[in-house]
């Protein structure tokens, strides 16, 4: 059986959130090779910034595509994030969570970056609960 | 299938860090294995974490673990006891 090529993974936003995410997501399904963050300073260039992000889709890339994550469509770190947008090789979801994070972290059969990127905003979606009465009859009793 | 019932005994619940030990313990068994919250039937797949967290299982919820393979049984035990042992929580 040939080797897993996983989709690569580079989370972008502004300020540390990025980070944060990825460091979360690594404390709950341990470290991850393919992901890694690009924060976003408040007042860095857009040239150092592109320049972040090419590096850190070179160092996640297996060959089988990178995906880019996002904090707000609409945002700079994703209005950057778009100029590498291609083909079968980069892909962008925006508003980026943690369960997102989760999901791209855990690949265990080969897939397209396509297919990835579709599983990917479905579970970002679907992670969003309005919990109100569904927790309500697990408070301490 | 073999089926038993299992109680969420650590503070925490089945919070991601001890849904990710249950997870990874759950995919050394070939066999399918399913978590079902007796209370409101929710039911999970015990080998996805993503999927483990949507149970919310707190501290107190009594989940079935069900599971159907040819390691079932050891399955089963295995589970249970990390239940039991609170995700070495307490």
């Amino acid at each position: 059986m040939s080797e897993l090529k996983k989709i690569g993974g580079v989370i972008v936003s502004h300020g540390q959130v990025a980070s944060e995410l990825v460091a979360a997501a690594e404390t709950v399904v341990g470290a991850q090779s393919h992901l890694t963050a690009v924060s976003i300073g408040w007042h860095d260039d857009v040239e150092m910034a592109r320049n972040e992000i090419e590096r850190a889709i070179r160092q996640v890339s297996q060959g089988n595509g990178v995906l880019l994550l996002t904090d707000m469509f609409g945002g700079t770190p994703t209005n950057i994030s778009a100029m590498f947008i291609k083909d079968n090789e980069v892909e962008i979801v925006t508003g980026v969570n943690l369960p997102m994070v989760i999901k791209l972290a855990l690949q265990n059969k080969q897939t397209t970056l396509s297919e990835m990127a579709k599983d990917v905003e479905e579970q970002g979606k679907q992670s969003i609960y309005r919990t109100g009465k569904l927790l309500e009859p697990q408070k301490p009793r | 299938m073999l089926s038993r019932r299992v109680k969420v005994i650590n503070p925490l619940g089945l919070h991601a860090r001890a849904a990710a030990s249950l997870v990874r313990l759950a995919g050394t068994f070939q066999s399918d294995i399913k978590l079902v919250r007796t209370d409101n039937r929710v039911v999970a797949d015990a080998k996805s974490i993503l999927s483990v967290l949507t149970l919310a299982a707190a501290k107190g919820t009594e989940l079935e673990v069900k599971a159907s393979g040819d390691d079932k049984k050891e399955a089963i035990q295995r589970i249970e006891e990390i239940f039991r042992k609170g995700f070495g929580e307490i």
